[in-house]
């Protein structure tokens, strides 16, 4: 059956504020990191201190001494290479973390301390292959990948204009309110329960079952392991499965037959809870004089840490616009912590390697670059509009062009946009934008839910699914009670418990696309299986009965309206009850098409002001317009934008992962160095929901992160009329810019 | 973290008695924002904490009413917090209540105190990692000379150890011509906050020159009616240590400056007096070029690192900015 939205939407569309609101500022939320179980013993990780090493021996006999002490994991051995400062050797328990903390240091290893690389340009410098062998090799520099366009010789040599640049960001860390970690504990029936700090909730209990069934030949069926993740203070693409403390917590928890909590502490979530990887460019673009682009060629290197991922979407350079191009992509293997997924990986990159030039162009064009955007978007595929006529592609032009009017006037950018460099005084204001785009469709495999409906009118959804903090709990609340004519408030959460059906993990920005339309099935069957249930005691038929406003169930034939209870009342001593799916492949069945969808655009636009003495750079404003299909919560939909422009504020002006050259260890593993704003270092936040019912419900976590540091180093050249190529944008940067541009004020 | 066992004296005298006169088994406790990171972090490892919160150090007092200019005599155990909100101070001492009031987050100037502000270990992140064994941890090699040192000294001529002092009160006082009274086994000692500091280049030296027996009592300002001012450049407005600050004081009669004193903060192993600026403008009006001239006396000397010559043009900038704001002249950086 053809499953499709309300036609017309109470609740969707409306701002219902967070469910879980209270509880998270009273304090009664219990995070992972809250949970104590009778007995429970606090583990920590021995990590490896230099950046290259072979372990020569190894011995815990002190350790295992030690006051306190109840469990040793060893997870490497003497003989073993370690690869990075950091990398985890042993998990110990005790009884307090202070113990804890003391044991792991009485374990006494002798290190044959190896050559390390924890810089690229030093990489590039001299390959000294200090890293991990992939097959065979160690080098440190990977073979580039590059790829031209046919267009792109004739693009250039045509070219009335061309300009050049150089741009970068570092590598930037993980930051996780809460940091990684769980409470593992072993049931008497041989099963294990964790309370883990997850994206992925169902996906926790699966690994750890897999794991613990193959290693030790137990019988673990996936129903004696249980993840529970009630609350959690966020995960941006470091926190999917166990991950490497979630198996040692749960393996030192069997050895020493007490639950045991491993959270990770400040420095080592930041060193080993993954990071976003570097990107560093050369761009050259060409373009006719009146600013149309006709080429863009790149070469760029970035460092996934001891991982071989690339560090951009070398696909999608140039970003968001259609150009003929040519692109060089060099990974550069380092003596560092391995990347990992970070909300849009790999886009801010491409957002970096494309949106600064723009404006380097529209510069020496002497064109606004705003103008210079809107001549150079993508235009709506009219072949995809005809059998997708609400798809990205279908409208890339059309969403582009109405967000970047909504934004420009949002900021007043007519006014406020002057020539780069062209203003007077010390402190300089400037105004800078920079486009986005992501996908955020249904996940591949399945998200389930389940609707209960009593006979005391009592109404409980059930997922598996787990709110990072984005509002989701709400989300599902809201969907059910929109069909069945209830108020978000009314409905009970079962939520984030691995034996509540399957879900995924929420990760490319599919949590929402791929539960609201499950929620929206559950309710729906649960809603027509209450009618069917109940329509022979009212004297009704099933199919005359509907969910009428104000909360009242309607009897179409007699025109007669009952309340919620008197109908639930019928129930009597049954249930009504339905359970629904949704998955990609159900989302591109043309009877489901535009319940959700995938593909986003997105504007962002900064001010800033520049102190030209200092070079310290405060971020004033930034308005962001994004689109996402149809808006279910805008409250909580505002709220994942402007977190995510904060999230690109950091990237913009403070962070970055500072390696030491001799020790190869990180300096700032902190957040007293690893600087992220406070207060009053926010702007002024502005949010527009670019609302577009008619295409379904996409996902939004993601998008509105990449294109703000972008904005607002254009912005900084607006202000200053040079260019700070890379991030992050320090005083020290900002005066060398001004330095290089002839101390001009 | 290693146990130690926790003193709670009643007296100053009492909390003296209990120090060892060698660094490293005893220390003092006071608002514990440093000392208790020092620990978890295995850089500190007392076998005795002292804490002195009964020790009747946290009061302020003014001295010399009705006949001359009052002193104000600060108690060592006065929070950040309570300097920054004191009316009495704000009017005398804006350099100084400014400098209190900007100090990390509300957190730690509810906790942090004048004394421990004073006392307080440096922020060298290699100092400050367990597992690097710089000089000051009885390590051969300081590892910021050729390392990170983007947040280091810029005046470091004859320093082995390149750290810079992170007081921000330090300078303010040495400019106000502040004193301590420090309290040591054999009794009371006088010292000028001019004199208080140290650059330490080894395990058994800190950033001051007080004896591992010794505690600051208080710190007396006189209050002979100088102008004064704090200036910090940031990279981050909430919540960051400065790049670099000035202090400036100076006597201001028929628009002439005199008694110049100028203090650099977060550029040297300990608080830079910048002798060269405060003559620079001695004797003349605060103007924007007598102050720039000033800002580039005070960078006179500098010698920086490998990544951080920016901080030379940053302090010229403080020291302009902070004469203008004692002058009372208008900021012009500020929109």
């Amino acid at each position: 059956m053809a499953t499709s939205w309300p036609k017309k939407r109470r609740l969707i569309g409306t701002k219902i504020q967070r469910l879980d609101g209270p509880v998270k500022a009273t304090g009664k939320a219990k995070y992972s990191y809250d949970i104590n179980r009778p007995g429970m013993l606090h583990a920590v990780l021995l990590r490896c201190p230099h950046a290259h090493a072979k372990i020569k021996s190894l011995d815990a006999a002190d350790a295992e001494k030690m006051p306190g002490v109840k469990a040793i994991y060893a997870i490497k051995k003497a003989g073993e290479e370690l690869y990075w400062a950091g990398e985890e050797i042993l998990g110990l328990a005790a009884d307090t973390e202070e113990h804890a903390l003391d044991a792991v240091r009485a374990v006494k290893i002798e290190y044959e301390v190896l050559p390390h690389i924890v810089k690229e340009e030093d990489a590039l410098k001299e390959d000294r292959k200090t890293v991990s062998p992939v097959g065979g090799k160690r080098d440190n520099v990977l073979a580039a990948k590059d790829a031209a366009d046919d267009a792109f010789d004739k693009g250039m040599t045509d070219a009335a204009v061309k300009v050049e640049g150089s741009y970068g960001v570092p590598v930037v860390c993980h930051q996780c309110l809460e940091s990684h970690g769980l409470v593992a504990e072993w049931g008497e029936d041989g099963g294990l329960t964790v309370w883990a700090s997850t994206q992925a909730v169902w996906g926790t209990a699966v690994e750890l079952a897999r794991y613990f069934a193959g290693k030790y030949k137990i019988d673990l069926p996936a129903e004696k392991v249980k993840c529970i993740t009630h609350y959690m203070g966020g995960g941006f693409g470091s926190k999917f499965g166990p991950d490497i403390q979630g198996l040692v917590a749960a393996e030192l928890a069997r050895t020493a037959k007490a639950p045991v909590k491993l959270m990770l502490d400040r420095a080592s979530e930041i060193v080993a809870g993954g990071n976003r990887p570097s990107a560093y460019g050369k761009v050259r673009i060409g373009a006719t004089k009146d600013g149309k682009i006709t080429a863009y060629e790149v070469d760029c290197y970035g460092t996934p840490g001891v991982g071989v991922t690339d560090t951009v979407t070398f696909n999608a350079l140039p970003y968001v616009y259609p150009i003929a191009y040519k692109r060089k992509h060099t990974r550069i293997r380092t003596n560092a912590a391995m990347q990992r997924a970070m909300r849009a990986p790999n886009h801010p990159q491409n957002c970096t390697l494309t949106e600064f030039i723009l404006d380097d162009l529209a510069a020496k064009l002497g064109m606004d670059p705003l103008q210079l955007r809107l001549k150079n978007l993508p235009q709506n595929d009219a072949e995809k509009a005809k059998i997708a006529p609400h798809s990205l592609d279908a409208l890339k032009n059309t969403i582009y062009t109405r967000e970047i009017e909504i934004a420009a006037a949002l900021s007043k950018w007519k006014e406020k946009w002057h020539p780069p460099g062209k203003t007077d005084g010390v402190v300089k204001h400037g105004i800078g934008m920079a486009l986005h785009t992501w996908g955020g469709q249904a996940s591949p495999q399945s998200n389930e839910c389940t609707v209960t409906i009593h006979a005391d009118g009592s109404v409980v959804a059930r997922t598996s699914t787990q709110d990072l903090g984005t509002g989701q709990r709400t989300v599902t609340a809201l969907v059910t009670a929109e069909i069945l004519g209830l108020e978000p408030g009314q409905i009970t959460l079962e939520f984030g418990e691995s034996t509540f059906g399957a879900s995924t993990g929420s990760g490319g920005s599919t949590t929402i696309p791929s539960q609201s339309p499950a929620t929206l099935r559950a309710a729906t069957a649960a809603r027509d299986d209450l009618f069917a249930k109940v329509a022979p005691k009212l004297d009704a038929k099933p199919e005359d009965l509907i969910v009428g406003v104000e909360g009242k169930i309607l009897d179409k034939a007699k025109n007669k309206p009952w309340t919620w209870k008197e109908i639930c009342a019928r129930l009597d001593k049954e249930q009504a009850k339905g359970t629904g799916f949704w998955n990609y492949g159900e989302s591109i069945k043309p009877d489901n098409r535009d319940v959700s969808s995938s593909g986003v655009g997105g504007v962002q636009i900064a001010e800033v002001l520049v102190d030209t003495e200092t070079g310290v750079v405060r971020c004033t404003r930034i308005v962001a317009v994004q689109d996402c299909g149809m808006v279910v919560n805008p409250l909580t939909c505002e709220s994942q934008v402007a977190g995510g422009v904060i999230m690109g504020l950091n990237y913009a002006l403070f962070e970055e992962r500072i390696m030491d050259r001799a020790t190869g260890r990180m300096v700032n593993p902190d957040m007293e160095f690893y600087k992220l704003g406070g207060i009053e270092d926010m702007p002024q936040i502005v949010v527009h929901l670019h609302d577009m019912p008619e295409r379904g419900v996409i996902g939004v976590g993601e998008p509105p992160v990449i294109s703000t540091h972008a904005a607002i180093g254009n912005a900084i050249f607006n202000a200053i009329g040079a260019r700070v190529g890379q991030t992050p944008f320090t005083p020290e940067r900002v005066l060398a810019a001004l330095a290089a541009k002839g101390g001009k004020r | 973290m290693k146990n130690f066992t926790y003193y709670r004296p009643k007296t100053a005298e009492q909390a003296v008695a209990l120090l060892d006169d060698k660094w490293g088994t005893t220390e003092l406790l006071a608002g514990g924002t440093d000392l208790l990171d020092l620990q978890k972090e295995y850089i500190a490892q007392p076998d005795k904490v002292i804490a002195l919160r009964d020790v009747g150090i946290n009061q302020l007092r003014l001295d010399g009413v009705d006949k001359k200019p009052d002193d104000f005599i600060l108690g060592a155990g006065m929070t950040l917090a309570e300097i920054a909100a004191h009316g009495g101070l704000k009017e005398a001492f804006p350099a100084l209540t400014t400098a209190a009031g900007d100090i990390g987050g509300p957190q730690i100037r509810n906790m942090g105190t004048l004394g421990g502000n004073l006392c307080q270990r440096n922020r060298c992140w290699y100092f400050r990692d367990e597992h690097t064994p710089c000089l000051l941890k009885g390590g051969d090699k300081c590892f910021a000379i050729d390392g990170e040192n983007r947040y280091h000294a810029i005046f470091t001529q004859g320093h082995k150890c390149v750290i810079v002092n992170p007081s921000t009160l330090a300078p303010v006082l040495i400019a106000l011509r502040a004193t301590a009274e420090v309290l040591g086994p054999k009794g009371k000692r006088k010292l000028k906050l001019a004199d208080f500091f140290h650059a330490p280049s080894s395990a058994s030296e800190r950033e001051h020159v007080l004896k591992p027996n010794e505690l600051v009592l208080t710190v007396t300002i006189p209050y002979p009616k100088l102008k004064n001012a704090s200036y910090e450049v940031r990279h981050k407005q909430s919540y960051d240590w400065p790049l670099v600050q000035a202090a400036v004081a100076f006597q201001y009669a028929d628009n002439k400056a005199t008694d110049v004193r100028i203090v650099l903060g977060h550029v040297a192993p300990t608080p830079h007096v910048a002798d060269a600026a405060a003559k620079a403008l001695e004797g003349k009006e605060v103007t924007e070029a007598t102050a720039s001239a000033a800002g580039e006396a005070a960078a006179q000397g500098a010698m920086p690192l490998s990544q951080n010559a920016y901080k030379v043009k940053l302090v010229s900038v403080a020291v302009k900015r902070a004469l203008l704001t004692a002058a009372g002249r208008k900021k012009y950086w500020e929109v």
